[in-house]
């Protein structure tokens, strides 16, 4: 059986800025809101014809647990339209595209608003559980006595928040946090600081010169507090980044023999992205023309400890599947969770040795340099946990249009020990 | 009447027990009932209508179940409701009182006082359950009850709007609310004469509890078993604090009106008079002051204005079938494109503002933000409703499809090329039927209409800066219009809250065009010599809300000179030729927005500035009638050609769209007033004795 296609008519995004700057005041919901507004009116379609909204989102807001469905509602979708959140950590908003494919295969139904929403400037601190509980307590108290013996339990060290950001950066099951995930593969697959920013400086300057293919994703964001009334750029891109500049910053996660540093990881930041996705059926009836189309995908898993390496066997499902060659795809847009997460990914498609470890039989092949993240990464755009996934295909087909190619591979790291990848082509 | 008693049993033994059986009357306007707990449920329910009012056959069916109701031993409360969804009770019958001769008149408010205060009168607790609108006579039946509960609904609006209409509560309004809730609270009420919704009813102390619908009854029963609490004690009533309260609100309305309206200062002399005396001297004092003012000319001239008014919300085109709006665009961010991207919002539309440049639209949507805030801060909305309206304003400075969009307001600056550009690149990207309206002052709307494919769908939508304080929307009419392009423009302003007249395709249409002769005028005085406050004064005393060469200070010089010479290209014969809006023009003194323009504006104060050294000797009276008989006979002039469809029309839009003294009824109605044979002798005067072009040859 021929599995239906899935089209994407169109897409925008909000600016990516970061934590705790232009977007800060934003909720998870606000952005959404916005990235899905300006997708109903770049399109024009008529929010009745949606048949679902599907949004990743890895923090929910804790005012706003199914965040999709207040962002629907907010965003003018009718009452009787459906919308589930979803969550694959790192790969929500791309998750998000592919239950909609789900979704389109097993006919519950065939047009989708499909994205993502985070906004990490608002990932809540909360009270460590001995806290909690002397809280609980205390509420529970009726008489004066009681009161006073509950308010007396509490000591300083209960004051101190647990941070909700920290918590999610952290994997539970290897316990560490992904930047010691990036460092684990630095040290394994011989990753040096000097590459790693050199790969940095790289994707700011890529990022800072392809600032007008960005342009065309985002939708400006109106906000009162800011000095023009709007935000239509992202604001983590530094125009004026080199190798060397960043070779001053310090290690974050290993002080003492590390090499992953702020400057050579993605950045925290707020942002949403959203694209209009829908089946042959649906394009054909509405006249839409697609910009581009799904070609398949794949989620694979992996040891959590290099959680970095996830694309690789996630890109190694995609070509087995669509029958592609690496040397088919005219672009690559691999996130750049951490500058060495990214060269060991490529470093293991083509390396025998490095591809075995990873989990492969065999090399694939190789990622040209000129081909990979032309119009830079989340080190220079940032990385707002929910969105990106959707990003990087709003991102890969803008590419591929400036370009004049045709099939590019997108492909990213999930914390907790996953990859996830998609291939599109312009339709 | 038509009186039923139903008899629940049949078996005589059970006779003796008939008081504490239920029994139901059924009358014309009212039917009750009374339950086995001696509770007489008495709903009000007029035949054959969707709302309830008091004439003299429901005041005089009710005062008639009230006397058979005094007789009934076994009564232990009483509950008074209404049966329309929408309505509690709409007060007096302004229709049916219109007709009535004056001894008519008079005899009606005996009987609603008689009514009232017989219900005050039955001794058991009493009830009012208040859903839906509740206004003057309606509230004032509520007055005399013990309490009144208002049901949790959005159509639930409470108040004595008496003195909007140039009245005074006179069935116990002004007697009863001060023992209520103190004199200087229910001055205020009787004066602002706003409706308020029931949450400010409650606050303000109009009503006694607010409950969820459901509970209504169940909390009505619960205080019937319960002692009436005695009355409560307001300091403000004593005969020492009385007089001053009348010296301070009298001071007030004096300022704030010019002690041209009558009936705010009746009601003041009425309300402290009746705090500091008994009920019944304090009925006879309103009986009095109602009587007086329903014979006046002022009472008569408000009544027709709320009359034109209501039919312009309400009025359904004979043929075309209005389509529902749901969805719309606003082209242009500016102040007009904002202010008419909230309307929409605010009254649940999804609308699209479209400007060419971010920086553009930031502002717009800062406007509308503004515009939200001030709403919440007044308590006029919750911060949830402003959100939502917040949410439904969506933004684009790139092209997008409008295929999905029933209407596009244009609102771009006043220039006509733009517009065309626009007009075209619209056609280009809506539907076939998508209604394409600009929002104009003074261009030509067919010409616009010639551009695009379909001129059927093309509307002029006239709105008034700033629009959400300004509620006349001037529609016009092309001969081309579709009728359903018409209704639907009508329906769709009547959603927004506002009132459209429907206007022909004409310079200026009507609000402008009357308007700008009287504003020329007005400068032909000071380049006559005549100092600019007198002229201003003048007409603040003629009841208008600002003098006319503050207005186009306010409007600004540059607008209104846009305006003046797209009028003077048609009626090169009526409107003069003037240097002055010239040379304030060169000079940049463009009116408030640079500062100065005829008056000086610093943030300290307003002063006028001396166009001529010396002062022209021309009196007040001279420059009312000189001024008023421009407006006067500029309307006529509309009137015969036909620009709007009634003398009633262009009344309304004057006083809506300008604030032209609404106890004078509009500008033609004024002909009627000072007499047309004298006013007719007064134009040819001026029309000779002032250079030409003047505007006061006669209308014929």
């Amino acid at each position: 059986m021929k599995t239906p296609a899935l089209y994407i008519i169109d897409g925008t995004r909000t600016p990516f800025c970061r934590m705790g700057s232009s977007l800060a005041s934003q909720t998870a919901v606000d952005l959404g809101k916005n990235a899905i507004t300006n997708l109903l009116t770049r399109t024009g379609i008529d929010p009745a014809e949606v048949d679902e909204v599907i949004l990743g989102c890895v923090g929910q807001p804790p005012e706003a647990q199914n965040v999709a469905r207040v962002v629907a509602l907010r965003a003018g979708l009718p009452e009787r339209v459906p919308a589930m959140t979803v969550h694959r950590n790192c790969a929500s908003g791309m998750e998000a595209v592919f239950t909609a494919h789900q979704r389109l295969c097993a006919g519950h139904g065939e047009i989708f608003i499909v994205g993502g929403t985070e906004s990490m400037s608002n990932t809540p601190f909360y009270f460590s559980r001995p806290a909690a509980e002397k809280f609980t307590t205390l509420s529970r108290a009726r008489t004066f006595g009681t009161k006073a013996r509950a308010a007396v339990a509490f000591r300083p060290a209960d004051f101190a928040p647990v941070v909700g950001l920290k918590l999610g950066l952290t994997d539970p099951y290897s316990q560490l946090n992904m930047g010691e995930t990036a460092e684990v593969l630095a040290r394994e697959f011989s990753i040096s600081r000097e590459a790693q920013d050199a790969f940095a400086a790289r994707s700011q300057l890529l990022a800072n010169s392809a600032s007008h293919i960005h342009q065309a994703e985002i939708s400006p964001y109106y906000l009162q507090d800011s000095a023009t009334g709007f935000i239509n750029t992202d604001n983590g891109i530094r125009a004026d980044a080199t190798a060397e500049k960043l070779a001053k910053l310090k290690p974050v996660f290993d002080p003492k023999w590390g090499s992953v540093t702020a400057g050579n990881s993605s950045q925290i930041t707020d942002g949403a992205a959203a694209l209009l996705v829908a089946g042959e059926d649906a394009v054909r009836r509405h006249g839409w023309e697609p910009i581009a189309r799904l070609v398949d995908y794949a989620v694979t898993g992996c040891d959590p400890k290099r959680m970095g390496l996830g694309p690789v066997r996630a890109m190694d499902a995609v070509l087995h599947r669509t029958g592609f060659t690496l040397a088919d795809m005219d672009l690559f847009e691999i996130n750049e969770a951490f500058a060495a997460q990214v060269l060991a990914v490529m470093k293991c498609v083509k390396d025998p040795a490095a591809a075995r470890a990873a989990g492969l039989d065999s090399p694939l092949g190789e990622i040209p340099t000129e081909k990979l993240n032309l119009a830079g990464g989340a080190i220079a755009l940032g990385h707002p946990v929910g969105a990106t996934g959707a990003r990087l295909i709003l991102t890969a087909i803008r590419q591929l249009q400036q370009r004049d190619a045709h099939r590019a591979l997108v492909s990213l790291c999930i914390g907790g020990g996953q990859g996830a990848a998609a291939c599109i082509e312009l339709c | 009447m038509n009186t039923l008693v139903l008899d629940p049993t049949q078996d005589p033994d059970q006779d003796l027990q008939m008081t504490n059986q239920p029994r139901e009357v059924v009358g014309t306007h009212f039917l009750y009932r009374i339950d086995n707990d001696g509770l007489c449920w008495m709903t009000f329910d007029s035949p054959n209508s969707t709302v309830n009012v008091w004439s003299t056959e429901s005041l005089t069916e009710l005062a008639s179940h009230l006397e058979h109701l005094s007789h009934e031993t076994a009564l232990r409360g009483f509950i008074f409701r209404s049966a329309k969804e929408r309505i509690f009770i709409a007060g007096a019958d302004l229709k049916s009182m219109r007709n009535l001769p004056s001894s008519g008149l008079q005899k009606l408010v005996w009987l609603g006082q008689a009514t009232f205060d017989r219900l005050a009168r039955l001794p058991v607790p009493k009830v009012a359950l208040i859903r839906g609108a509740c206004a003057g006579g309606g509230y004032e039946l509520t007055l005399a009850c013990d309490y009144r509960i208002a049901i949790e609904d959005d159509c639930t609006r409470i108040g004595l709007p008496e003195t909007q209409l140039g009245l005074l509560p006179g069935w116990g309004g002004c007697t009863r609310l001060p023992r209520l809730i103190g004199t200087r609270r229910a001055l205020d009420v009787i004066l602002k004469g706003r409706l308020m919704d029931a949450r400010n009813a409650l606050r303000q102390g109009l009503v006694t509890h607010l409950v969820p619908a459901g509970h209504a009854e169940d909390t009505a029963r619960k205080l019937l078993k319960q002692p009436v609490p005695s009355a409560p004690h307001h300091w403000d009533r004593s005969p020492l604090v009385t007089p001053f309260l009348r010296w301070a609100a009298r001071r007030k309305v004096e300022g704030a009106t010019r002690s041209l309206y009558e009936a705010p200062l009746r009601a003041i002399d009425v309300v402290t008079a009746a705090a500091s005396h008994s009920v019944e001297f304090g009925l006879q004092l309103e009986r009095d002051a109602l009587n007086h003012l329903l014979m006046g000319s002022q009472a008569q001239h408000l009544i027709d204005l709320f009359f034109q008014r209501e039919a312009a919300s309400k009025h359904r085109p004979a043929i075309g079938v209005a389509m529902p709006v749901h969805n719309a665009a606003v082209v242009g961010a500016g102040v007009m494109g904002a202010g008419i991207a909230q309307a929409l919002a605010a009254r649940g539309l999804s609308v699209l503002m479209t400007d060419v440049a971010p920086e553009a639209l930031a502002h717009g949507i800062e406007r509308v933000r503004d515009l939200t805030d001030t709403a919440v801060r007044k308590h006029a909305i919750d911060r949830k409703t402003a959100r939502d309206t917040l949410d439904r304003v969506s933004t684009s400075c790139t092209p997008v499809p409008l295929t999905h969009k029933q209407i596009v307001i244009e609102a771009a600056t006043e220039n006509m090329a733009l517009k065309k550009k626009i007009f075209a690149d619209l056609a280009a990207r809506s539907a076939a039927d998508t209604i394409l309206a600009t929002n104009t002052s003074a261009l030509s709307v067919a010409e616009l209409a010639a551009t695009v494919p379909h001129p059927e769908r093309v509307i002029g939508m006239h709105f008034f800066n700033p629009v959400h304080r300004m509620p006349l929307v001037e529609i016009v009419r092309l001969p081309e219009t579709s009728p359903d392009v018409l209704a639907t423009a009508i329906a769709f302003v009547q959603k927004l809250g506002k009132v459209p007249v429907v206007v022909q395709d004409s310079p200026g249409f009507v609000v402008n065009r009357i308007l700008m002769p009287y504003l020329l005028e007005a400068v032909r005085l000071v380049e006559e010599g005549v100092p600019v406050e007198r002229t201003d004064n003048a007409m603040l005393d003629f009841g208008m809300p600002m003098g006319p060469l503050r207005l186009l200070d306010e409007i600004g010089i540059d607008v209104a000179n846009h305006v003046y010479h797209t009028l003077r290209e048609a009626f090169s014969d009526r409107l003069p030729a003037l240097k002055t809006l010239d040379t304030l023009l060169a000079a940049g003194h463009l009116g408030k927005k640079s500062g100065q323009g005829f008056y000086l504006h610093t943030k300290a104060e307003t002063k006028a500035k001396v166009f001529s050294a010396t002062a022209n000797p021309l009196d007040a009276d001279s420059i009312q009638l000189r001024l008023s008989l421009v407006l006067s006979n500029e309307a006529a002039l509309c009137l015969h050609e036909g620009i709007a469809s009634s003398a009633g029309d262009i009344d309304l839009a004057m006083v809506l769209g300008t604030g032209y003294a609404p106890f004078r009824g509009g500008p033609l109605q004024h002909l009627d007033s000072i007499g047309r044979d004298y006013a007719r002798s007064e134009l040819h005067r001026l029309a000779h004795s002032m250079p030409a072009p003047n505007p006061f040859t006669p209308a014929p």
